[in-house]
């Protein structure tokens, strides 16, 4: 009986060891601060309510926008937590904690020994934005889009888009895209002018569909201040990755005897886009595209006779490098529309 | 059905408009019993423009050229009368020019012969002789000289931006608009009657003459201010007006006018929406910025 219990304390102990080493190996979020960062049990944060809160805090310094928030050094959070014994005196009646007790941030400040935190040694380092508005690890971003096209005067391949991406991490997403152009696909009237006045025919393609997987990393993110009153927040990325495009040859040179079947060819595509965010689920982006492969285009030369039937003459027998450079013009959707933060502010 | 669909689609917007207005609401309850209400989005701010001449050594490059692409050297100078509005005059001059593929198609493959007299450079009235080499049809398509663009800038926006989250630079978004006084050159007039000019076939007539144009024009672009006295912009300009940029007579005959009228003249200019980007190192004086309350 006595080993049986010794074999269950051994079971427990043998349970609870890894999640301890979990939680020891977890790196402290970007925006907190190290004093935070090693507080044992921290208590995720609702975005939401650091969201309402955010404009009430007071900023102490020009380079320290949001410590106040934190409730780890400001006069702001002390009487909240009630622990230390601080008075707000001394900051003049500016104690949110005192307007408005119920607040969240006086809430989170509460789950703190302030005293303790504050013998911490603390990691004298500021980031410019100290809690990101938007996490977008563990999210994925449904994002629906019009593409334009930018460098083709002859056709123009205009598409409805979308885009789902899966975040690994804060900065890289994997995910897909695609793109449906059959029906969209314009000849403009430049073609026809230089038909006209030179005498000579550039051959013409149109698409049908194109699909990639991509991978997306996003180095910058940043905040604006519009018209000195309201805080929008945006970030930039870039991406790239490999899929299949449906393209094939208007017949031109020849229409009356060439008619083309569509081919599939292999395309890479590179981009950088532009997000602000409306809120932390919703943002309008803006990409540019630029979607490379070798296209099969229409033979410039007629056979003659019997000849003119025969389809391996339709071809040009080289392939042609081209860049389809589209302007992507969409929403970005993340899911889970809410998140919460592992560290307070 | 139909009715049924309508209401669908108000239900929708109405859960879409609570859905948005909902954080706000929230975020202005708590402003309206804070301590801080009334204050700024932002304090201690750096005032990079405010009081300030901006004087910005440029390089601009066009856009989506049919014909021919120019790169232009220039400058922008800036007096900013407040943080968020700016006067100032923008001019560059067209430093390089190259042809694109087409022209050099064109160039190549187009045929010199009666159908093309008047539309493809060729050597000897009328249409070339012999195998003697073929003047450039690149030499007669149309190129920017110089833009100056007097205007206004508006800076609603500013803010940071973190790069890497190891580089932190203060940014700000304006828009920008004003009048362009655009020299060009482009095909000189032909086939007219009446104003002794030559047919449009003669090959003189392939030579370029300058000529202006004005237009609206306006840019929107990013600065970014790594230092207290510059800053590094990008720009995206629109430079919209008509021009014949490949010396085709392509218009001014039939009911609408758009058939050949053997003739090279304003009829034959076609609307662009000339667009460019620009790349911009300014230098801010005083070179010390103001802090906002």
């Amino acid at each position: 009986m006595r080993q049986a219990g010794r074999w269950l304390l051994l079971a427990a102990a043998m349970v609870l060891v890894p999640q301890a080493a979990y939680a020891q190996k977890k790196k402290p979020h970007k925006g907190a601060n190290a004093g935070a960062a090693a507080a044992p049990a921290p208590t995720p944060v609702d975005a939401d309510a650091d969201q309402a809160a955010a404009p009430a805090a007071p900023p102490p310094s020009a380079d320290q926008p949001a410590a106040g928030a934190a409730g780890d050094t400001s006069g702001a959070s002390a009487p909240a937590a009630g622990d230390t014994g601080a008075t707000g005196g001394d900051t003049g009646g500016m104690d949110i904690c005192q307007i408005t007790p119920d607040a969240p941030q006086c809430a989170a400040a509460k789950e703190f020994d302030l005293g303790a935190e504050a013998k911490k040694t603390v990691r004298a380092e500021i980031y410019a934005v100290q809690q990101e508005y938007v996490i977008k690890s563990g999210r994925f971003e449904i994002m629906p889009y019009f593409a334009l096209t930018l460098n083709d005067q002859f056709v123009s391949h205009d598409a409805p888009g979308l885009a789902l991406n899966y975040y690994l991490t804060q900065v890289l997403a994997v995910g897909v895209n695609g793109n449906w152009y059959q029906g969209l696909n314009a000849d403009s009237d430049f073609n026809f002018q230089n038909r006209r006045a030179a005498r000579i025919a550039v051959p013409l393609n149109e698409y049908q569909f194109s699909g990639d997987l991509n991978f997306t990393y996003v180095p910058m993110y940043g905040k604006f201040a519009g018209f000195g009153d309201f805080i929008f927040h945006y970030d930039a990325y870039v991406d790239g990755g490999v899929g299949v495009i449906r393209t094939r040859p208007i017949p031109v040179i020849d229409p009356d005897n060439r008619s083309f079947q569509w081919s599939t060819l292999v395309n890479f595509d590179v981009g950088i886009g532009f997000r602000i965010f409306f809120n932390r689920w919703l943002a309008a982006v803006l990409e540019v595209r630029d979607l490379m492969y070798f296209e099969k285009i229409e033979n410039l030369k007629v056979a003659t006779g019997a000849g003119a039937q025969d389809k391996t003459t339709w071809y040009d027998p080289d392939t042609h490098f081209t860049n389809d450079v589209q302007m992507q013009v969409g929403l970005s959707l993340f899911l889970p529309t809410s998140f919460d933060y592992r560290l307070p502010k | 059905m139909k009715r049924r669909f309508v209401r669908t689609v108000l239900a929708s917007v109405l859960a879409a408009g609570a859905l948005s207005t909902a954080s706000a609401a929230e975020a202005q309850e708590i402003q309206l019993t804070g301590p801080l209400k009334g204050a700024p989005a932002a304090r201690h701010m750096r005032l990079y423009r405010e009081g300030r001449f901006e004087i910005a050594p440029s390089i601009s490059f066009t856009l989506l050229d049919e014909y021919r692409r120019t790169i232009l050297a220039g400058a922008r100078l800036n007096y900013n009368v407040t943080d968020w509005l700016a006067v100032g005059v923008w001019g560059a001059a067209g430093a390089v020019s190259s042809t694109t593929d087409l022209t050099d198609r064109i160039n190549v493959t187009a045929p010199r012969d009666p159908l093309t007299a008047i539309n493809v450079n060729h050597a000897a009235a009328p249409y070339g002789n012999g195998n003697a080499p073929q003047p450039s049809f690149g030499d007669q398509t149309a190129k920017i000289s110089y833009v100056i663009a007097p205007q206004l800038t508006f800076i609603p926006f500013r803010g940071k931006l973190a790069i890497f989250n190891k580089i932190f630079v203060d940014t700000d978004l304006y828009v920008a608009g004003g009048v362009g006084f655009v020299g060009i050159q482009e095909r000189q007039d032909c086939g007219g009657t009446g104003q002794n000019l030559h047919p449009c076939s003669d090959p003189r007539t392939f030579a370029l003459q300058s000529t202006s144009k004005i237009a609206p024009t306006g840019g929107v672009g990013l600065t970014f201010y790594p230092g207290k006295w510059f800053s590094i912009g990008v720009e995206y300009r629109a430079l919209p007006f008509s021009w014949n940029r490949a010396g085709f007579d392509s218009r001014g005959a039939g009911t609408n006018g758009n058939f050949p009228d053997q003739k090279v003249d304003s009829n034959d200019e076609t609307f662009k929406f000339n667009q460019l980007v620009t790349i911009a190192l300014g230098f801010s004086l005083p070179t010390t910025p103001k802090l906002s309350e």
